[in-house]
Order: C-alpha cells, then sequence, then structure tokens
C-alpha cells in the first residue's frame, strides 16, 4: 500500500487505472479540470489514451466510442458540462454501454459559482437524459479516499449492468488534499473492497436480450460478431424497429436489470448512532455528512438521541433506509430541497421531515446542533427575510 | 459502371434491410450503391469495415445495412463516437460513416471539423437531400438558394454554406481534412472512383453527394414527385469541375487530395502515447 497526501482527482485517477480504465475525455471545467490534468499525466504511463474533446458531448461521445470498442472509459465534468451529457447518456443507457461518469458539483444554475461546492444535481443524476424508460446507478463519495473506492466500483458496476454508472462528488472533495491510501497488487484490493470485472464481448446474435439478467456483455466492434448498436428501439439483434411492444421488451430491460439486482450494491451507505431508533435521523450525502457525523456525535454525547444517515448509493433511491417513523433533518448543499422530497416520499407518512440547505458552502456544527435541538423540542426553524431553513 | 446489384447486396448488405424503407424514387439507394461498389472494387471484406450512421433518411436507411458492425449515434454525434471508436480500432479496420446534410454540417459540424483536424482516418459519405427530409422537409444549410421548402415558404433566402462563393468544404479543408469531394447520385462509375480514393486515404475523407428527394424537396421546390423531374433537376445543375455554367449549383470532382500527407490521428495518438510509456517524455 502506498500513502500520498493527495487531492480526490488523483484518488479517481489512481482508482481508474487500478481496474483498468485506458481511456479519458474530457472538456476543462472548474472543479473537474485537474482530474482531466490528472488523467492526461498518468494514462499515457500506463499506454493509455488522454483525449481533450471539442465540448462535454464529444467528450462523452468518444467514451462511448472507446467503450464499443473495447475499452474501459471515463469522462468527467461539472455541472454545466454534465448538462451536455444528456444526449451521450442516453445513448449509453439504451445501447447498454459501460461508461464512467464523474459530475464534480459547483453551485448553479448555469455557471453559478465555479470555485464552490454545490449539491444542485441531485435529480439530474437520476434523470441525466430525456424519455424515460431507464433506470441510472449513481454513487456519492464523500472523501479522497471514498473517491477512490467509488470510481472502482462504478466501473465494476458499469461493467456488470452494461451501463454508464456516475459518481456524483462536489468541489470540496475532489480538489481537497487528504490521506490517501493505493493498493499495489489484487490482495491489496481485495483488503479494501475493491472489485474489478473485466471487459467481455458480446458474440451475438441477440446482442439486446429481453431480460433482467445481469452479465450479459455488451457489444464491441470490430470483432466480427455483427453487432449493430443505434440511438432507435432495438430489436435483440440490434435492428432499429417502430414498434411499441419492442420498446416495452427494451424499457422493460432497462429498468429491472437495475431495479431487480439493487443488491449488488445497496450495501453503499454508511449509519452512526442509528441501532437505537434515534429520535431524529439526519441525511447527507457528500461532503456535507462530514459536518454532519461530527454534530450528531456531539449531540450524543449532549445526551440527544440523534443518528447519521449517510446515502452512497443515491440512485436508485435506498427507500429501505426510511422505515422508522421519527423526525428526520436533510441537510443539503442546495436551497431549494432535493434529497428531502426523496426522504419525505420514503418515510412513513406521518414522520416529520425538515430541510437545512447551504450552498457554496459547508453548515457548521453549532448551527446543525442548534437546529436538531429545536426540532427534537418541537420549536420552529429559524426564518430570516430570504433565509429561509425550513422547507 | 460494372456492377449487379443482387451480387453487391447478397455479399455486402443484410437481406433484412434491403431493400430500405426509403420512398419510392428515392436517390439514396444510387449513393449507398456507390459506396457498396467502391467498397467491391477495393476488395474489402465485411470484417474490414465498420459502417458507423447518422440520423435521418440517410442514416437510419443505412443503418443495418451493411453485413458487419454498424452503429448509429444521435443527430450529429456520430464523427464524435466513431473518433472515440477510431483510436482503440486496429488501424486496418476502415470506419465508413453514411450520413445526411443535416447532420453533418449543421448539428454536427464542430464534431465534423474536429474529426477533420484530428485527421482521424474515416469515410464521411454526406448524402445530400438538401434539407430536412426525414422531418417532412425544412430548408438546412445546403437548400439551394429560393428553394421553397416547409420552413422556407417565401424560398431560401439565408446565407448558407453552398451559396454566394461559400462551400462548406473550404471550412473542410481548412479545419485538416486530406481528401474532399463532390458528387451527384447521377456520377456513376466516376463518384465509385472517388470514393475508392477516400477510403484508400488514411486520414479524414469527406465526399459530399447530392442525390434526389421526389418526396419531399422536389414536391416543394420542382412542384411534382416525379423522379425522373429532380434527377434531371439535379443532373442539369451538376457539373464536372471546370466545366461549370452559370447554373451551376453542384460542381463536382475532387477538391482537395493531400491523402496520406500528414500524421493520421490514431497514429499520431499511439506512436506519442508508446514514447512517453517507454521514456516518460516527448
Ligand atoms: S423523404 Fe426524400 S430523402 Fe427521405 S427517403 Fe423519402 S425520398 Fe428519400
Amino acid at each position: 500500500m502506498k500513502r500520498f497526501l493527495e487531492t480526490g482527482n488523483f484518488a479517481i485517477t489512481e482508482g481508474a487505472i487500478l481496474v483498468g480504465c485506458r481511456f479519458f475525455a474530457g472538456y476543462p471545467i472548474t472543479p473537474a479540470t485537474e482530474l482531466a490534468e490528472a488523467m492526461s499525466l498518468r494514462l499515457p504511463q500506463e499506454g493509455g489514451i488522454y483525449l481533450q474533446a471539442e465540448d462535454e458531448c464529444a467528450a462523452m461521445h468518444l467514451c462511448i466510442g472507446a467503450s464499443l470498442g473495447g475499452y474501459k472509459a471515463m469522462t468527467a465534468t461539472s455541472g454545466p458540462g454534465f448538462i451536455l451529457y444528456a444526449d451521450p447518456y442516453g445513448w449509453a443507457l439504451g445501447c447498454e454501454c459501460p461508461v464512467v461518469v464523474l459530475n464534480s458539483g459547483r453551485v448553479g444554475p448555469v455557471s453559478g459559482i465555479t470555485g464552490a461546492p454545490g449539491q444542485g444535481e441531485f435529480y439530474l443524476m437520476r434523470y441525466p437524459t430525456h424519455g424515460g424508460n431507464f433506470e441510472t446507478i449513481c454513487l456519492a463519495p464523500n472523501s479522497a479516499q471514498e473517491c477512490m473506492a467509488m470510481t472502482v466500483e462504478a466501473f465494476y458496476l458499469s461493467e456488470r449492468f452494461r451501463m454508464p454508472v456516475s459518481v456524483l462528488a462536489d468541489q470540496l472533495i475532489t480538489d481537497g488534499f487528504e490521506d490517501i491510501s493505493v493498493p499495489e497488487n489484487d490482495a491489496e484490493m481485495k483488503e479494501m473492497g475493491f472489485r474489478v470485472w473485466p471487459r467481455k464481448i458480446h458474440q451475438g446474435p441477440d446482442f439486446y436480450p429481453v431480460t433482467d439478467e445481469l452479465d450479459i456483455p455488451p457489444v464491441v466492434l470490430g470483432q466480427n460478431t455483427g453487432a449493430l448498436c443505434s440511438d432507435w428501439t432495438p430489436t435483440e439483434e440490434g435492428y432499429d424497429i417502430e414498434e411499441v411492444e419492442a420498446h416495452h421488451k427494451h424499457a422493460y430491460r432497462l429498468i429491472y436489470k437495475v431495479r431487480n439486482n439493487r443488491h449488488i450494491f445497496n450495501h453503499l451507505y454508511e449509519k452512526v448512532h442509528m441501532d437505537d431508533d434515534p429520535d431524529l435521523v439526519v441525511v447527507s450525502y457528500g461532503t456535507p455528512s462530514r459536518v454532519v457525523n461530527t454534530a450528531v456525535k456531539k449531540a450524543r454525547s449532549n445526551g440527544l438521541k440523534v443518528g447519521a444517515l449517510r446515502l452512497i448509493n443515491l440512485w436508485p433511491f435506498p427507500d429501505e433506509h426510511f422505515s422508522l417513523n421519527t423526525k428526520y433533518l436533510v441537510v443539503e448543499l442546495n436551497w431549494d430541497g432535493e434529497l428531502v422530497r426523496e426522504v419525505q416520499r420514503a418515510a412513513p407518512k406521518d414522520s416529520d421531515v425538515h430541510f437545512l440547505g447551504t450552498c457554496g458552502d459547508l453548515p457548521t456544527v453549532p448551527r446543525l446542533t442548534e437546529t436538531f435541538e429545536k426540532i427534537l423540542k418541537g420549536q420552529p426553524l429559524q426564518r430570516i427575510g430570504w433565509e429561509v431553513e425550513a422547507w | 459502371m460494372e456492377y449487379k446489384s443482387s451480387d453487391i447486396s447478397s455479399a455486402y448488405l443484410r437481406s433484412r434491410k434491403i431493400p430500405s424503407t426509403a420512398c419510392a424514387g428515392c436517390g439514396l439507394g444510387m449513393n449507398h450503391k456507390i459506396v457498396i461498389q467502391a467498397i467491391k472494387e477495393l476488395k474489402l471484406a465485411v470484417e474490414d469495415i465498420i459502417w458507423g450512421t447518422s440520423i435521418g433518411c440517410a442514416g437510419r436507411q443505412t443503418f443495418g445495412t451493411w453485413k458487419g458492425d454498424g452503429v448509429a449515434g444521435t443527430h450529429g454525434r456520430i464523427y464524435a463516437i466513431a473518433r472515440g471508436l477510431r483510436v482503440v480500432l486496429p488501424p486496418n479496420k476502415e470506419l465508413i460513416l453514411t450520413v445526411g446534410d443535416g447532420d453533418a454540417f449543421g448539428i454536427g459540424l464542430n464534431h465534423l471539423i474536429h474529426a477533420a483536424r484530428s485527421n482521424a482516418d474515416m469515410t464521411v459519405i454526406v448524402n445530400d437531400n438538401l434539407g430536412y427530409q426525414s422531418t417532412g422537409g425544412q430548408y438546412g444549410w445546403t437548400t439551394p438558394q429560393g428553394s421553397k421548402t416547409d420552413s422556407s415558404p417565401y424560398g431560401m433566402f439565408e446565407h448558407n454554406l453552398m451559396s454566394e462563393g461559400m462551400d462548406v468544404l473550404h471550412i473542410l479543408k481548412g479545419a485538416g481534412a486530406t481528401f474532399l469531394a463532390r458528387h451527384v447520385s447521377m456520377d456513376g462509375a466516376w463518384a465509385v472512383d472517388t470514393v475508392k480514393k477516400a477510403i484508400l486515404n488514411k486520414g479524414f475523407s469527406l465526399v459530399h453527394m447530392t442525390f434526389p428527394c421526389p418526396t419531399n424537396f422536389a414536391s416543394k421546390e420542382l412542384g411534382s414527385r416525379d423522379p425522373v423531374k429532380i434527377f434531371n433537376w439535379i443532373k442539369n445543375h451538376a457539373a464536372p469541375m471546370g466545366q461549370e455554367k452559370d447554373d451551376t449549383i453542384w460542381v463536382t470532382g475532387i477538391y482537395h487530395d493531400a491523402s496520406n500527407s500528414r500524421p493520421e490521428f490514431s497514429r499520431l495518438i499511439h506512436e506519442t502515447v508508446e514514447k512517453i510509456r517507454r521514456t516518460g517524455t516527448l
């Protein structure tokens, strides 16, 4: 094991290289630029290819091309670039093309604030393209080390599920320096829980079978298999067809290969002080969870029965964590409240769901502590002019 | 030109997709045959070629027709997919793209320019039906000036990429394409020869080839769906380079042949990567 004081971007790069990613295409955008730079340095040293694309839409299409040629491929961006992935993301979902996509969140909408963390793409990660009729998988790390782990996991899942898998980080995690361990061999990777799935090649002729099964190899072109892949509704052999029944079969696979196999990744969460049915469950993901965990531990030491639930597997949404009829506080890096809507939907009808939003900056421990106390005492949350805490 | 449709069909094309669902009298099949004949004359095998397509009439009608591997991209994106594919494919595999004018010269132009810039080895056949015909017939970037279409009911009056001395092939030449040519679908054996040269260029090649669309373009502009009328109209407005007349719209022939003159994209990338891998520097 090698140890470094490095950024999340470094960790992502090394994680990708460890699992055999040899193709990265990106377009400069803060705060994902440093990842592209790290890839441009490291990939050629490993015999891999770094391409700078003409725009983000091309970046993900280049990855699709490389993946169709049998390479494990990755791209990375931030919100304004992620929106340009809508087109290729849909293609990769429909054609079941494995690609790993990293989105490092900043403050939006539009260009917003470039150098500050935000979580405004919670729903966009669920619906990164138009048309519906699919499920997506999204993982959200909260540290540089976990960035590496989730990049590794994203590659594993993208091969087994034959689809793009996204990692949702934010500017603090990808740019911040932290202690990082990089495994040096298979045994160390196993020890760290890293799972690897090799690229396999579909031999045809039924490239798009109607089944929820995993581990069907993806389409790889140039292997003389007669593979066909397109943006249209496919027949099982890959021919384009205008027929609702065929589309229904196609959609069935895109939806249920994920829904029916959630057990592969739904262990990806963290619970702190959650064993005794807390009076208040604080829900978060990504960077804010680090402050939340500290505040929850402090509240416990002050005798408050508070627990923390951190989601790592964001999508499909893990409803199973919300069976407890209690109070919930959802902490997010946005002011409109996104995750809170899903928590409200998943929690028992009469549970009490609250929201605390900050953006561009993390919430502080004292502010969280004060909020916990107010919610537990049944006091209303503060409203000072435009600074509305209640959702 | 010596070819029997049935021979090339059975050797290279999938019976399930031939004949295509293109309208009766559509000229796209002529372009398609020109490309297939060129492949045959070059003695390429099914497995030597990966076929890419776009959307629109040209893309949809040619997707899945090639007996080997095929990939279709959404509007304008196949050039970016093809560039990603090019760089990881073995160099002996040919990439042939049959696309439309809206896809290549409108929504995909940025990606197309970057494919030319990088001199990525692919042959792009832009099958020009003079506008957006699969969506009912709106004007595009090569629609002749004055033409009536569904979205230019008073006649197409905008500057476009084929009028007033402007030419999309100039843009692509400036961007670094190493082979550029223009034909109309009636050019037969001559166009076959050009497509052969385009394929033989180890770099970015594009052949712009106009074909008759009786259903939409002709019905509005010429007031007739008679395939013979639009066939003759295109033929009469085309002339080989050097023999242009006042009313010539399509000047045909090879515009730019710098075949194999500068490093091909994937070769450049692989040689560079290999050098960095071995020595740590360029
Ligand atoms: S609309 Fe025109 S170009 Fe399209 S298939 Fe019909 S005739 Fe051909």
